[in-house]
C-alpha cells in the first residue's frame, strides 16, 4: 500500500498532535548529548565496539540527532550489517507504517539489511523482555515441577502463586508477606470475583491481558461485577496502573509502547527486588563448611534453593569485602551430625570435591551461596530437568538444598541476574566463563549474549575488525587469546565466534601465520572437519581466506580502484613466485619488517619496496595467500 | 559489570573446568555407572543430579562423547540381558507356552490368568525401563544435545528403547526354545481379545499399556512411522486372526439367523471393534480393523444378505423399517453407491410396479373380454359401456396403487435410508422404469384419466388442501412419465370434453392444475391448454354479445331460439378426437339444420364475421347439445293415466335435428333410417349413435324403433313415441360413449399414430433448430443433441429421427457432406 504525500503528511501531523497531547510517547526523542553524538558517529563508521560500549552506557538507541537521523537509519544507510544487528538486538525499533521505520527500510543499503530490518518488525518479533515475561506468565499455569509457595483461594478457584513475584510486584503483598512470611495459603473474601483476581494476577505475572478477553461472553451485569472487582483489587494491591494496562487500545504503536513500558517497569521492580534480596543475601562460607549451612524453607526472601559457586583462591581476597553475615533463619552449625541428611551418601564417590580444587587443602578457599527461586531457575533447561526429575535435588527437604555450580561466583551472579531480570551486562573478563556456563546450563540467550560481547569487544583498541586494520597492524598489549576464543566457539558451537576468530586472524595474519600455535589450531580445525564429514576443506582456512580477501579487496572497492588493483596484480605478476621462494626467509624477516613498517616505509611483507600503498596491498595479499598454502602443505592438508 | 573501554582482557576459561587437568575417564565412568545401578534399583532419590550431570558434561566436553555413549549402551545392554530377561522368562508358565501350539486342554480362565500374569510382568519391566531411561537421559542431557546431535546418532533414550526391543522382546522365550518373547506377546494379546469377543471380561488397561509399548518401539533403526513394532508385528496378526474369525462368524450367522438379526449383529461387531481400538488397542488400527470387519461381514456377504429369504424383499413387504435402516447403514459402509441395496430395491419396485400394471391390464380386460368380439360391431351395447367404465376404474386403481407404492417407498426412504440422495435417484428411476415399461403403454392415459375423474367427481366436497393433495399426487406421477407429449394429447382431449360438456366441477381447480403442470413441465406444455381456457372465456363473451345483438334486432320472437356457442381455435383443440371422430374429419358433411336453427346459425355467422373478418367458422354439430321443450300428447299410459306431459329434453345437437324432423311430419309417421339420413345429412356413425340413444336406451326412448332390436340398421323405421313417460321433468339424453373412457385398442393406435405424426414435426423442428445454429454436424452428434432437446417432451426413437433427417434432406433443408469419415450434414439456408 502506498500512501499519497498528503496522506503521509496528515498521518505525521496526527502523530505529532498525539505526541504533544501526551497520548503517544515519542518513539524517537531528540538527543543532543555528546554520548549520543559519539554513538551515531560509531554507527556511521561501523565501530561495533564503541556501539556496544555506548549501549551499555545506557544511550537511548531510539533517539534521533539534530538531523532527524536515528542510529539505526545511519547504520542501515551505511550498510553495516553487524551494527544493525546489534542495535536491533538491543531494542532499536524499526516498525512499518511509522515515519522513521519506513525511512530505515527505504534507506537500507541492500536487501540483506532490509530483510534483517523486516524480521525485527514489532508485529512479528517482540520486545527483548518478552522471553522473561513469557516465562513468568507460564509460571501461573505450569504444573510441574511445583514451584508455587502460596495459594490464593477465591470461592470457586485457587491460584498457585509465588511469594517473591507477588512481593516484587505489589507493595500490598510485600507488606502482607513481610508480616507473615510463612503463610502458605490465603483466603480471599467471597466478594472478590475470581475473574477479576485472575486479571490482576495475569497482570502481575506479565501477561498481556485485555479487558475484552477477560470479560468475553459475560453479560453486562457480570461484566460490571468483574470490572468493579478489578478496580477494588487494583486499589488494594496498590497496582494503580492495572486498569490503564488492560484497557483495550486499538493503536498498535500505542499498545506496543504501553506494553514495553510496562514490561520495563515490571522488570525494574524484579531487578531491584533481586538486588535487594537475592544478591544481598549471598553468603560467603569456607568451602569445607558449606555442607553445614542450613536455611529454613520459610525464609524472608522465599528462596527455595541455594546455589553454590566456589571461588578461585586468587579471587578470594577481592571478594572478601562483600562478605555478608547471614541473618534471617540461617544457621551455620558446625556439628557434623547433620551431614548425614544433606551430604552425599556413602557408597557414591563424590566427584567434584576431588577434582576441583588443588587449593582446597589450604583451607582458605571460600564458597559463595546464593539463595534462589526454582521458579526463575526453570528458565534454564538444566534446572528444569533437575527439578522435574526424581533425583536428590528435586526432593522436599526440611532445609534448602545446596546445588553446586561449576563456575565462579561472578559468573553465577551474572547468570542469576540474567534469569531474573534479562540483564546481561558483564565484562570481557568473565565472558568466556559465562559462555561455557550458559552452554552447560542451556541458557541459549545468555550464551549468544556472551558470544556477542566477545566478538564485538574482543579486538582491543583498534575499533573494528574488518575495515580499520587493512595493514595488519597489531597492538601487542591488547592481544587476546584468540585461540582460546576459537576453541570456546567450537566447544560451545557458536558460529559467531568461529567467524569472529577467523576475521580477527585474517586481519592480523602476518602476526599469526608463523606462530606454531596457529598451525596447531589449523590442524585442530582440519580434524574437526574430518569428524563431521569427509570433505577436503579446512573451515578455518577457508574463513580466513575469505576475510583476507575482504580485508584487501574492500579497500580497493572503497576507493573505486578495482582496475588499479588488477593493474597492480599484473605488474607484480612475478611477485608471488618470488615471495614463495623467499618464504623460508620470511620468518626471520618478520621483526625486521615490523621495524620497517614502524618506520613508515612502504614495503611489502617480503621486504621489497613497493611503488605505492595499493601495490603494496596487492603484493601483501598474494604473499599471505602463499604462506597459507605453504602452511597447509607442511601440515599435509589438502585445501 | 559494565565493561570499561579497552582495558579488559579476555581471560581463558577456568582451568578446573576446561583444558588443564585431564579428568580420568574410567574414574568418572565408574561414578556414573554405579549411579546408574542405583537408578535401576530405584534408589535415585539420593543421587545428586548436579554431580552426575557435571561428570557427563565434562566427558563430553573432553570429546569423549562417543566413548560415553558406547559405555552407556553397553551398560544398558548388560543390565537388560542379565537382570531383566531372567525375570521375564520366569513369567512363562508352561501352560502359556503350551498354548501357543494348541488351544485345547486348558480352561479359558486359566489361560487368561496366565496371560495376564505375563502381560503384567512385561508391562512392569517396560515401565521400569522407561522411567530409568528417562532419568539417564536427564543426566546425559548434554551428551544428547551436543554429541548425539553432532554425530547424528539417536539420543540415548531412543537407543535404550532399541536395546529393550533387542534384548527383551526379541530374546527367546527360554534357552532351548526358538520362539521369541514378542511372538508370545502377540499371541497372548490376541488370545485375550478372542476371549473378549467370546464374552469374557479382560483387563483392557493392561493390554493397552503393552500395546503402547509396541507402539513406541520400531522395527528398524530408521524409526519410520510405518515401521512401528505395533504395526509391523502385532497389527497384521491381529487383522489376520480377526479376518478369519469374522469370516467364520459371517458364515455361521448367515446360516443360522435371519437378515435382520445378522445386520444387528454385524453392527454390534463393528461398534465393538471400534470400542476395542479405543480402549484396548490403538485408534490408528480402527480404520483397518473396521475394513476387515466390513469386508468379511458386509462386503463379501451383502449379496447373500440382500437376497436372503428374510432379506430386503421381506423387509420391504413387511415394513421392517429399522432393519432396512440397518442394511442401508451396513451397505453404505462398504459401498458409497450402495449398489446391492439399490439393486434389490429397484428390482422390488419394478416387480411390484409390474404387478400393478398387470393387475390394471387384467382388470381392464377381464370383463371386456366378452364383448371384445362385438366391439367391432356398430352397436354400442351397454355391456361395453360398462366394460369401459371398468377400464376407468382400473385406471384409477392403477394410479392409486402406484401412488401407494410411491408412498411406501418414500416412507422407507425417509425413515430407513437417511434420505440418501443416490437412492432417491434410483427409486425415481425404477418408478419411471415400470411406469414407462413397454409392456404397459397406458400410463399417460391412465394418469390423465385419473385427473379427469377427479375433476369430474373426485374433488367434490373436498377442501382446498385435500384437492391440492390429489393434484400433487398426479403431478408426482407425471414426473415419471417419459412421453409427456402423449400425456398432453390425452389431457387435452379429456380437458376438452370437460370444458365443452361442462363436466368440470371447478374451473379454479382446473386452472390450478394447469399452473402446477406449468411449474413441473414448463411453459411450452401448457400454452395450448391455457388457450383452451381462453377460448372458453371468449366464447362466453360472444354468446352474451350475440344475445344482446339479437335482442337489439327487433320485437321479441316468442319462438326465438337461444344460442350458446363455443368458438374453438381449431389448432388448439383436439377436435378430431371428439365423439366418433374416426373418419375423414376434415370432410365431415355439414348436417342440414332445420330452418329455424339454420336461421340463427346464419345470424351468428354474420355477427361473428362483423367482429372478426377473415375467419371461417366450421360448425361441429356433433359436439353440441340442445334443450328442447317436448309435449307428449294425451295418450293412455300403461298406468292408466291420461294426460298431456311436458318434458324438458336435453339432447345432443344431432338428436335435436332428428327430433325436430318428427315435428314436421304428421303424428305417427314412420321414417326409415335412410330417410332420416337423407333429410338431415348427419354422418352415418353419428346418426346411428344418436338413434340408439333416442330409440334404444330404455329411459330415453323418445322414438320407437321397428323392429325393436338393439342394433340400428339402415332399414329400421322410427316413429315418435307418443306414449313416452319420463320420471322427471328434465330428461337428459346421453350420447352413447360420450364419457371419457379408456380407449379401445383401435382408438389407441389412432392416438399413437397421431402422436407419432406430431412427434415427427417436433423432431424436424428440433433438427432444424440445431442445424441452423451449428451449420455442420456429424450424424451421431445431431442425434444426441436432438435427444437432449426433446427429452422434456418425450423420448424419440432413433430410427424415427433418422427418418426425419432423411425427409429433411429430401426437402433440401439439409445435405450430406461428402468425403467425411463420419456421416455429417450441412444446413442449407
Amino acid at each position: 500500500m502506498v500512501l499519497r504525500k498528503h496522506e503521509i503528511e496528515a498521518a505525521l501531523a496526527t502523530e505529532a498532535q498525539a505526541i504533544s497531547s501526551g497520548r503517544l510517547k515519542e518513539d524517537n526523542p531528540l538527543d543532543l548529548s555528546d554520548d549520543f553524538r559519539v554513538f551515531c558517529e560509531a554507527c556511521r563508521r561501523n565501530d561495533l565496539k564503541l556501539c556496544q560500549e555506548m549501549i551499555s552506557k545506557g544511550v537511548n538507541v531510539n533517539a534521533r540527532d539534530r538531523y532527524d537521523y536515528t542510529p539505526l537509519i545511519l547504520a542501515s544507510l551505511c550498510g553495516h550489517f553487524e551494527v544493525i544487528q546489534l542495535l536491533l538486538e538491543n531494542g532499536a525499533l524499526c516498525e512499518r507504517d511509522t515515519f522513521q521505520g519506513e525511512r530505515c527500510l527505504y534507506n537500507a543499503l541492500n536487501d540483506r539489511i532490509r530483510n534483517l530490518l523486516l524480521s525485527y518488525d514489532y508485529s512479528k518479533s517482540s520486545s527483548p523482555l518478552q522471553p522473561l515475561a513469557a516465562h513468568i506468565t507460564s509460571l501461573l499455569t505450569r504444573p510441574t515441577p511445583k514451584t508455587s509457595d502460596i495459594t490464593l483461594a477465591t470461592y470457586d478457584q485457587d491460584f498457585n502463586l509465588h511469594k517473591f513475584i507477588l512481593t516484587a510486584r505489589s507493595p500490598y503483598f510485600a507488606k502482607k508477606l513481610a508480616a507473615a512470611p510463612d503463610i502458605s495459603s490465603f483466603k480471599l473474601p467471597h466478594s472478590v470475583p475470581a475473574q477479576s483476581l485472575a486479571v490482576a494476577l495475569q497482570y502481575l505475572y506479565f501477561q498481556e491481558v485485555s479487558l475484552r478477553t477477560a470479560t468475553f461472553g459475560l453479560s453486562d451485569e457480570e461484566e460490571l461485577i468483574v470490572l468493579n472487582g478489578i478496580d477494588k483489587i487494583s486499589r488494594t494491591l496498590e497496582i494503580p496502573r492495572l486498569f490503564e494496562n488492560i484497557t483495550e487500545v486499538s493503536d498498535r504503536r500505542l499498545l506496543r509502547q504501553l506494553r514495553t513500558e510496562e514490561l520495563e517497569r515490571g522488570r525494574d521492580q524484579l531487578d531491584s527486588w533481586f538486588q535487594e534480596n537475592v544478591v544481598k543475601h549471598k553468603m560467603v562460607v569456607d568451602s569445607d563448611k558449606v555442607d553445614n549451612v542450613q536455611w529454613d524453607r520459610d525464609n524472608s526472601i522465599y528462596a527455595d534453593i541455594l546455589l553454590r559457586a566456589d571461588e578461585e583462591s586468587d579471587e578470594y581476597e577481592l571478594n572478601r569485602s562483600n562478605e555478608y553475615t547471614i541473618a534471617s533463619g540461617v544457621s551455620t552449625p558446625r556439628a557434623s551430625t547433620i551431614r548425614n541428611t544433606l551430604g552425599p551418601l556413602n557408597g557414591i564417590p563424590v566427584g567434584p570435591m576431588k577434582s576441583r580444587s588443588p587449593s582446597r587443602h589450604r583451607g582458605l578457599r571460600k564458597s559463595i551461596l546464593y539463595p534462589a527461586h526454582r521458579a526463575m531457575l526453570l528458565r534454564s533447561e538444566y534446572f528444569f530437568t533437575m527439578f522435574a526429575s526424581s533425583f536428590k535435588e528435586a526432593q522436599e527437604t526440611p532445609h534448602l538444598q545446596i546445588v553446586t555450580l561449576d563456575c565462579s561466583p561472578a559468573v553465577l551472579e551474572t547468570m542469576l541476574t540474567f534469569m531474573y531480570t534479562e540483564h546481561a551486562d558483564f565484562g570481557l573478563d568473565v565472558a568466556i566463563d559465562v559462555l561455557f556456563a550458559a552452554d552447560q546450563l542451556f541458557i541459549e540467550k545468555l550464551k549468544q549474549r556472551a558470544a556477542m560481547i566477545i566478538s564485538t569487544l574482543g579486538n582491543g583498541s583498534t575499533s573494528t575488525v574488518e575495515s580499520e586494520n587493512p595493514r595488519g597492524e597489531t597492538d601487542p598489549d591488547e592481544v587476546i587469546d584468540i585461540y582460546e576464543v576459537l576453541r570456546a566457539g567450537w566447544d560451545t558451537r557458536v558460529q559467531r565466534l568461529e567467524e569472529f576468530a577467523a576475521r580477527y586472524m585474517a586481519q592480523r595474519l602476518e602476526h599469526f601465520i608463523d606462530d606454531p600455535e596457529f598451525a596447531t589450531i589449523v590442524k585442530e580445525s582440519a580434524k574437526r572437519v574430518k569428524e563431521r564429514q569427509e570433505t577436503d576443506t579446512v573451515e578455518l582456512v577457508d574463513d580466513i581466506r575469505y576475510y583476507l580477501s575482504e580485508r584487501f579487496r574492500l579497500r580497493f572497492e572503497d576507493s573505486g580502484l578495482d582496475e588499479m588493483m588488477d593493474e597492480a596484480l599484473q605488474e607484480n605478476n612475478e611477485v608471488p613466485l618470488e615471495a614463495m621462494e623467499k618464504l623460508g626467509l620470511g620468518e626471520k624477516d618478520v621483526p625486521d619488517i615490523e621495524a620497517q613498517l614502524a618506520a613508515g616505509a612502504v614495503r611489502t611483507l617480503d621486504g621489497e619496496i613497493a611503488g605505492d600503498e595499493f601495490a603494496q596491498d596487492a603484493i601483501n595479499y598474494q604473499i599471505l595467500l602463499g604462506k597459507i598454502d605453504k602452511l597447509l602443505e607442511d601440515l599435509n592438508l589438502d585445501a | 559489570m559494565i565493561a570499561g573501554r579497552g582495558r579488559q582482557r579476555i581471560k581463558p576459561p577456568r582451568r578446573g573446568l576446561h583444558g588443564g587437568t585431564d579428568i580420568d575417564f574410567e574414574d568418572t565412568w565408574g561414578t556414573i555407572a554405579s549411579a546408574f545401578r542405583e537408578i535401576h534399583t530405584k534408589n535415585a532419590s539420593r543421587l545428586s543430579y548436579e554431580e552426575l550431570y557435571r561428570h557427563a558434561y565434562k566427558i563430553v566436553l573432553k570429546k569423549k562423547g562417543d566413548e560415553l555413549y558406547k559405555r552407556v549402551s553397553e551398560f544398558e545392554h548388560d543390565w537388560l540381558r542379565n537382570e531383566v530377561r531372567g525375570s521375564i522368562q520366569a513369567l512363562f508358565s508352561p501352560s502359556l507356552l503350551a498354548n501357543t501350539q494348541s488351544l485345547g486342554g486348558k480352561t479359558t480362565n486359566e489361560r487368561r490368568v496366565a496371560g495376564e500374569k505375563f502381560l503384567k510382568g512385561l508391562k512392569q519391566a517396560w515401565g521400569d525401563h522407561q522411567v530409568c531411561m528417562s532419568m539417564l537421559a536427564d543426566v546425559l542431557m548434554y551428551m544428547d544435545r551436543v554429541y548425539c546431535q553432532d554425530q547424528r546418532v539417536p539420543s540415548i533414550y531412543t537407543a535404550a528403547m532399541v536395546l529393550f526391543r533387542d534384548d527383551i522382546l526379541n530374546s527367546p522365550t527360554s534357552d532351548d526354545d526358538g520362539r521369541v518373547v514378542l511372538g508370545l506377546l502377540n499371541h497372548v494379546i490376541l488370545n485375550q481379545i478372542q476371549m473378549e469377543r467370546d464374552g469374557e471380561v479382560i483387563d483392557k488397561h493392561l493390554i493397552k499399556s503393552c500395546v503402547y509399548m509396541l507402539e513406541s518401539l520400531y522395527d528398524d533403526e530408521m524409526e519410520a512411522e510405518e515401521q512401528r513394532l505395533y504395526t509391523m508385528s502385532f497389527e497384521q496378526a491381529y487383522l489376520d486372526t480377526s479376518r478369519d474369525f469374522y469370516r467364520k462368524e459371517a458364515e455361521d450367522q448367515l446360516r443360522e439367523s435371519d437378515a435382520g438379526s445378522y445386520c444387528r449383529k454385524a453392527r454390534r461387531r463393528i461398534y465393538e471393534e471400534e470400542e476395542r481400538c479405543k480402549s484396548t488397542l490403538l485408534e490408528s488400527t480402527a480404520p483397518k480393523i473396521q475394513k476387515v470387519v466390513e469386508d468379511e461381514l458386509i462386503k463379501s456377504r451383502i449379496r447373500e444378505l440382500v437376497d436372503m429369504d428374510s432379506g430386503v424383499r421381506f423387509m420391504i413387504d413387511n415394513d421392517r423399517l429399522d432393519e432396512l435402516n440397518l442394511i442401508f447403514d451396513l451397505n453404505a459402509r462398504v459401498d458409497d453407491k450402495k449398489a446391492e441395496l439399490t439393486r434389490a430395491l429397484q428390482k422390488r419396485i419394478v416387480d411390484m410396479g409390474t404387478d400393478i400394471n398387470d393387475a390394471a391390464i387384467t382388470a381392464s380386460q377381464a370383463p371386456a373380454a366378452a364383448p371384445a368380439s362385438e366391439a367391432g360391431d356398430k352397436g354400442k351395447a351397454p355391456v361395453q359401456e360398462k366394460s369401459q367404465n371398468q377400464q376407468t376404474v382400473a385406471a384409477i386403481k392403477w394410479v392409486e396403487d402406484v401412488l401407494q407404492l410411491k408412498d411406501k417407498f418414500d416412507t422407507i426412504w425417509k425413515v430407513s435410508f437417511d434420505e440418501d440422495q443416490p437412492l432417491q435417484t434410483a427409486l425415481t428411476r425404477s418408478f419411471a422404469d415400470f411406469i414407462n415399461s413397454t409392456t404397459f403403454p397406458r400410463s399417460s392415459e391412465y394418469i390423465s384419466l385419473f385427473i379427469d375423474e377427479n375433476m369430474k367427481k373426485g374433488i367434490k366436497g373436498k377442501t382446498e388442501t385435500e384437492v391440492d393433495l390429489v393434484l400433487d399426487k398426479a403431478i408426482i406421477l407425471l414426473r415419471y412419465i417419459q412421453d409427456k407429449d402423449l400425456f398432453e394429447r390425452y389431457y387435452k382431449k379429456h380437458l376438452c370434453r370437460r370444458l365443452l360438456m361442462n363436466k368440470s366441477i371447478s374451473n379454479d381447480v382446473e386452472k390450478h392444475m394447469i399452473s402446477k403442470m406449468k411449474i413441473e413441465l414448463g411453459n411450452n406444455f401448457t400454452t395450448k391448454l391455457e388457450s383452451m381456457f381462453k377460448d372458453m372465456t371468449i366464447s362466453e363473451e360472444l354468446t352474451a354479445g350475440f344475445k344482446k345483438h339479437v335482442a337489439g334486432l327487433g320485437e321479441k320472437d316468442p319462438k326465438r331460439i337461444e344460442l350458446a356457442i363455443s368458438v374453438l381455435t381449431s389448432m388448439t383443440w383436439p377436435l378430431e378426437t371428439m365423439g366418433s371422430g374416426d373418419e375423414e374429419e376434415s370432410k365431415r358433411q355439414q348436417c342440414n339444420f332445420p330452418p329455424a336453427i339454420d336461421r340463427i346459425k346464419r345470424g351468428f355467422e354474420k355477427f361473428y364475421n362483423e367482429k372478426h373478418s377473415g375467419r371461417k367458422l366450421t360448425w361441429l354439430a356433433h359436439m353440441g347439445s340442445a334443450d328442447l321443450k317436448a309435449t307428449f300428447p294425451k295418450v293412455p299410459q300403461k298406468d292408466g293415466t291420461f294426460k298431456e306431459r311436458r318434458h324438458d329434453l336435453n339432447v345432443p345437437t344431432y338428436s335435436m335435428v332428428i327430433l325436430l324432423l318428427f315435428n314436421e311430419v304428421p303424428a305417427g309417421t314412420r321414417l326409415t333410417f335412410e330417410e332420416i339420413q337423407a333429410e338431415t345429412n348427419i354422418p352415418h356413425n353419428d346418426l346411428v349413435r344418436n338413434l340408439q340413444s333416442l330409440a334404444v336406451a330404455p329411459k330415453t326412448r323418445i322414438l320407437v324403433k321397428e323392429p325393436m332390436t338393439k342394433d340400428v340398421k339402415a332399414t329400421d323405421r322410427f316413429s315418435f313415441n307418443e306414449g313416452f313417460q319420463g320420471k322427471t321433468i328434465k330428461i337428459k339424453v346421453g350420447l352413447v360413449a360420450a364419457g371419457n373412457k379408456v380407449e379401445n385398442d383401435r382408438e389407441r393406435r389412432e392416438t399413437e399414430k397421431k402422436n407419432d405424426d406430431s412427434r415427427a414435426f417436433c423432431i424436424e423442428a428440433a433438427v432444424v433448430r440445431i442445424m441452423k445454429q451449428r451449420k455442420e454436424l456429424s450424424h451421431q452428434q445431431l442425434v444426441i443433441e436432438t435427444l437432449n432437446q426433446l427429452v422434456a417432451q418425450f423420448k424419440p426413437e432413433v430410427p424415427m429421427i433418422k427418418k426425419r433427417i432423411e425427409s429433411l434432406i429430401e426437402r433440401e433443408y439439409l445435405e450430406r457432406i461428402e468425403d467425411t469419415k463420419v456421416d455429417s450434414y450441412r444446413y442449407l439456408a
